[in-house]
């Protein structure tokens, strides 16, 4: 074994550039598998943090007094994982009032929320503090009564029954009040209700000595009766309780789990005494949902260019392949077994594998926290196991690379491996053409999902949640699999078809030569090709999905704002104050539009409907055409525009109402000048699923002057702002031009912030930004190792060509010819497959982007450093492989047997 | 038409003046706890159209000694003089042109350009050495023809026999229509028939195109069949003789 290790060590510190590049390309490697794993882990833990901040509480268990409820709460407090439980109570008023000096004020129905006087934690205090025998008033409550602190005010808690007085001890604000008003019925889980318009706060032990008596109690038997929200006729005493979130994992869904089993435990140990309403589960079960969605979104995107990364290790590997062979057939010649080759290859690969491991960790560490804005929360535990798999990683790559490239020595004869034949037998995958297999395999889910419309499918309603089918996934991996087998297998046949007829039979030039060598060394070419093609695939791809991604997250912003800037303003300002012309005239605005919102009855149903003005709403705002079916969007408006009376409605009324394209639709529109709905009618001239501004569900889109005359409103209530500025600073100078008319100013880029939609809940920018940085550096980073590579296999080969006569300009075109064909085929190859691949990858999530792309978004800054990169790395490692040409020792070469 | 026969070329003249020498030349290779000397002060001469044999056993420094002559290889000390002017005063280019049109090799395992068939790699010498593309192909095939392989001229050196790759290698050195010719154990790898006839096509070939050739061998028998010989061990010369 200390021979092994002798063996090992003397081989690597024998040749240290080979042993460094080793390394070199190891650490890349793994260092954007460590970044990723950062990454997705930081994601996960963001997620699950974001999903538990969001519950302002997490378990509300309906008990049936206030006894049980203190009892149960202390029970539950004492179970491990809860981090604390109160007692606490909700009950309806139907009046409060106040004497202020202004007169007697007097409220409608509102509730009382009663809570132990060190729970504090479901209302923030603005003013003043919570006392015994005393109220605190949320600040709404307070501003209708105009009551101040010291102030008494009464609540009714029924109707008939005689008001309480309490005096007021502070103002606060009560935070999530639909859900902690919710009605609790543990077996349908949390419903968040209309929160109460008045809320008043008292101390449990006030409420149950005077507020309480005067109501009848809401048992667990009862419930069912209250779970009408709003609907509230008694008291709801409850257990009130927050699950320690340290103990509950890192992602949601081990979240999920975690605080499944910690109800669960509770509940099984208070058996029949109380069951909870768990807020948390529900927050963090969509958060999963979104989890999956990331997780997925990041392996589709990442795992391709990792995998590839490790291929290099196989390139670099090949440098040293030729000594490797000689020196293991040595070995077995004289006696060692394979066993103790194989000794070797491992101990070898330890030792590359714990330089390379912790250099791309620290590569990693570096990456995100440059890359990722905010960090990725590294920790010293996040550390070591991010450096553990690195090393892991890097210990894989390194020995599949080595006994790879070394494949011969370690399975053949110990004859074959001293002549170091060639493989003679074609590889199983070829004789079974696993290649064609995995290609017509992926086209065939390409076309059924592009003719089904089968793909991922997001919930769009409440919480988004996504359906996502395992074959789906299948069409872009295998695109991977089969192209990469497919390059193999071809082994640059078709390069050298074409530098042959280019050739010629019997060449007499110095270019002829070049492409009479370059004919005959496709496999060699192909192995650079494969590796530079696909890391650029990888680096195409990824561009051109996240730039559709982030176009897609900017129409989504768009579409639920309705403009780059959108000023909203009461009814008749529009028209009477000249709104839509004002606007127009500001510094940075290229087109307004108004547009009138309102409703209008569809048979029984209730729609938005939208009067626009067909000329010039296309310049205010982008119409695309998937916002339209049967048509593009200028054709919609141009049937609008031609037919006064049109209207366009959703794909839902169309089929619901058995709608087609000319047919009478009479709606019910609400007469402005009577209060009174009247039939009016209009003629369908197409179907509409998107409209900028309007909701997700159906709406109907008309003429503006015809809506305006059937309804004798007073105008549009909405003017839509196209900007060539920065959208920021035009609202904010169109909000401070017409604040006076009472508008609300909204722009694209707080609208961004705000969406939360399947397609922002992930943020792609930092994967996106990590890849795309390894991508340019392993694309570099490929070409400068094809040259390097190329320069060591032939060093023989160009020190003959030197002993022939040949000058330094004949020799170094041996080499930069070889990288050109290299980098011009894999830049076409990139197009090609990245783009292919981003239009699988976007026609597979078509239902995630909301609405869906137009086109593909094509980032051609990015493309265009990537392909920089890649030419730059070319023409560096050209020039020092034409230094290193120039100082080849051709004795010593000449001399090498 | 002939495209062996240089018509700029001067014809041999036996004349006494060396067409390449070295004076005091040493080699030495390694550093300074692992030196190794391959020539320890050699003083040597070749006249124009003269045959020489370098004659030693492995290790004597014959090798190292045609490098010198050839540029390949810089010398520790001392200076090789090609057609009067010091060569190892050249910088690399400027060797690289006195190789193409003056100095050719003919290496012990052949040392064929894989990727070229038999006529490419006559051919890239040609090319090489500047000849116009018109002539390049007419000169390959007639000095493959000349070493009998005009019916091997699109064969790759993978696919010809050890004999065959060596007269490859001669017509590719004499694409470079050399005035010194340095073979380094021509017939290293090959059987004694084969020998033979390829000494007997070397010495034709010397005889009607009139190069300087030197053949550095461990045989003393090829030795002595050539013109003269020098004899070297360890690095210094130690005999010269006929």
């Amino acid at each position: 074994m200390r021979a092994i290790f002798r063996l090992a060590s003397a081989g690597l510190v024998r040749a240290p550039g080979r042993t460094v590049l080793r390394v070199g390309v190891l650490a890349l490697a793994t260092a954007l598998l460590g970044a990723m794993l950062l990454f997705v882990g930081n994601s996960l833990r963001t997620m699950t943090g974001a999903a538990i901040r969001s519950v302002p509480l997490d378990w509300q268990g309906p008990v049936g007094s206030r006894a049980q409820a203190v009892r149960l709460a202390t029970a539950t407090r004492a179970q491990p994982g809860v981090l604390r439980a109160d007692p606490a109570a909700t009950a309806p008023f139907v009046a409060a009032g106040h004497v202020a000096s202004t007169g007697s004020i007097r409220t409608g129905a509102g509730s009382v929320l009663a809570v132990p006087m060190t729970s504090v934690d479901t209302f923030r205090l603005l003013h003043g503090t919570l006392r015994a025998g005393q109220v605190v008033l949320d600040q709404q409550l307070a501003a209708t009564l105009q009551a101040r602190i010291s102030d008494t005010i009464t609540l009714s808690p029924r109707t008939g029954a005689v008001p309480h007085r309490y005096r007021v001890s502070g103002v606060a604000l009560v935070t999530a009040p639909d859900v902690l008003f919710q009605p609790l019925n543990p077996q349908l889980g949390p419903v968040p209700a209309q929160p109460p318009a008045q809320i008043a706060i008292m101390p449990l032990a006030t409420f149950s000595t005077t507020y309480a008596p005067s109501l009848q109690t809401i048992t667990p038997l009862t419930v069912g009766s209250s779970v009408v929200p709003g609907a509230q006729d008694g008291v709801q005493w409850q257990v009130q309780a927050q699950v320690d979130p340290a103990g509950l994992g890192s992602s949601p869904g081990q979240a999920l789990a975690h605080a499944g089993q910690v109800r669960n435990r509770v509940e099984r140990t208070l058996t029949g005494q109380v069951q909870f309403v768990d807020n948390l589960a529900e927050s963090l079960s969509a958060a999963a949902g979104d989890a999956l969605y990331a997780q997925t979104l990041y392996i589709m995107l990442a795992i391709p260019g990792a995998l590839i990364a490790l291929g290099l290790a196989y390139l670099a590997a090949l440098g040293a392949a030729d000594r490797d062979r000689r020196d293991l057939a040595l070995l077995r010649t004289r006696g060692a077994t394979r066993r103790t080759l194989v000794g070797l290859a491992v101990v070898e690969s330890s030792a590359l594998a714990i330089v390379a491991g912790v250099l791309g960790a620290v590569l990693a560490f570096a990456a995100t926290s440059l890359l990722v804005s905010g960090g990725v929360g590294l920790t010293a535990g996040r550390a070591a196991v991010t450096a553990a798999v690195c090393v892991g990683l890097a210990f894989a790559g390194a020995v599949a690379a080595r006994v790879a490239a070394s494949a011969r020595v370690f399975a053949g004869s110990v004859d074959e491996a001293r002549r170091g034949g060639t493989r003679t037998r074609t590889p199983l995958w070829q004789r079974l053409y696993l290649d064609v297999a995995a290609l017509v395999a992926s086209g065939l889910i390409a076309w059924l999902t592009a003719r089904t419309g089968f793909s991922a499918v997001v919930n769009p309603d409440s919480n988004p949640t996504l359906s996502l089918s395992v074959y789906m996934f299948f069409g872009p991996a295998l695109l991977w699999i089969g192209a990469t087998l497919l390059l193999v297998r071809l082994r640059g046949r078709a390069v050298a078809w074409l530098a042959r007829r280019g050739a010629g039979n019997r060449p007499t030039t110095a270019r002829g030569l070049l492409l009479a060598s370059v004919s005959r060394r496709g496999p060699s070419i192909n192995r650079g090709l494969v590796l530079v093609g696909l890391l650029l695939a990888f680096g195409v791809n990824l561009g051109i999905f996240s730039a559709t991604y982030d176009q897609q997250a900017r129409v989504d912003a768009q579409l639920t704002l309705g403009a780059d800037v959108v000023a909203t303003a009461p009814p008749g300002v529009v028209t009477a104050k000249n709104l839509a012309q004002r606007v127009a005239v500001e510094p940075g605005v290229r087109a307004v539009s108004a547009v009138d919102h309102s409703y209008a009855y569809v048979g029984p149903d209730l729609q938005d409907t939208y009067g626009v003005d067909a000329t010039s709403i296309g310049q205010a705002t982008k119409l695309r055409d998937s916002y339209f079916v049967g048509g593009t969007a200028a054709q919609m408006l141009d049937r609008l525009r031609s037919t006064p009376d049109g209207i366009l409605v959703s794909r839902e009324t169309i089929t619901d109402y058995s709608l087609a394209r000319g047919d009478l639709l009479r709606l019910r529109v609400l007469d402005r000048s009577t209060g009174r709905f009247t039939v009016v009618p209009f003629h369908v001239v197409g179907t509409v699923q998107e409209f900028p501004s309007a909701p997700k569900d159906s709406f109907m889109v008309a003429n503006l002057a015809y809506l305006q005359h059937a309804s004798r409103d007073a105008g549009p209530n909405v003017v839509f702002a196209r900007t060539d500025g920065d959208p920021v600073a035009v609202a904010r100078r169109i909000a401070a031009d017409t604040r006076a008319d009472g508008t609300t100013v909204r722009d694209i880029r707080q609208q961004t912030q705000q969406t939360v939609s399947s397609i922002t809940t992930v943020d792609l920018t930092g994967i996106a930004k990590i890849e795309s940085t390894f991508a340019v550096l392993l694309a570099a980073g490929a070409m400068a190792l094809f040259v390097g590579l190329a320069l060591s296999e032939r060093r023989r080969e160009l020190a003959t060509m030197a002993a022939v006569g040949a000058s330094l300009r004949h020799i170094a075109a041996f080499v930069w010819s070889e990288a050109a064909v290299v980098l011009g085929v894999a830049l076409v190859l990139a197009a090609g497959l990245g783009w292919l691949l981003a239009t699988m990858l976007v026609a597979m999530l078509q239902h995630v982007f909301d609405p869906p792309p137009d086109a593909l978004a094509i980032p051609w800054s990015s493309l265009a450093i990537l392909a920089a990169a890649a030419v730059g790395a070319t023409i560096v490692a050209t020039a020092v492989a034409i230094r290193r040409i120039r100082r080849l020792p051709l004795g010593a070469i000449l001399r090498e047997r | 038409m002939n495209l062996i026969a240089d018509p700029h070329r001067e014809r041999p003249t036996q004349s006494p003046a060396p067409i390449a020498a070295c004076v005091g030349l040493t080699v030495a290779f390694g550093s300074r706890d692992a030196l190794v000397i391959a020539l320890d002060d050699v003083d040597v001469s070749f006249r124009d159209g003269e045959t020489v044999a370098l004659w030693g056993p492995s290790g004597s420094g014959k090798t190292t000694l045609l490098h010198a002559f050839g540029g390949l290889v810089e010398p520790t000390g001392g200076v090789v003089f090609w057609r009067g002017a010091p060569l190892s005063s050249l910088d690399a280019a400027a060797r690289a042109r006195v190789r193409t049109r003056g100095i050719a090799y003919i290496f012990q395992g052949a040392n064929l350009l894989p990727a070229f068939t038999a006529y490419e790699n006559v051919a890239f010498a040609a090319v090489c050495a500047g000849d116009r593309p018109a002539d390049v192909e007419l000169l390959a095939l007639e000095l493959l023809a000349l070493v009998g392989l005009d019916r091997k001229a699109d064969h790759l050196p993978s696919e010809l026999s050890g004999g065959e790759a060596q007269r490859v290698a001669i017509a590719r050195a004499l694409a470079q229509r050399p005035r010194l010719l340095l073979c380094d154990e021509p017939t290293g790898h090959l059987d004694t028939d084969t020998t033979a006839r390829m000494l007997e096509m070397i010495d034709a070939l010397q005889r009607r195109l009139g190069f300087t050739l030197v053949v550095a061998t461990h045989d003393a028998d090829l030795a002595a069949g050539l013109g003269r010989a020098v004899e070297l061990r360890d690095g210094r010369v130690v005999g010269h003789g006929r």
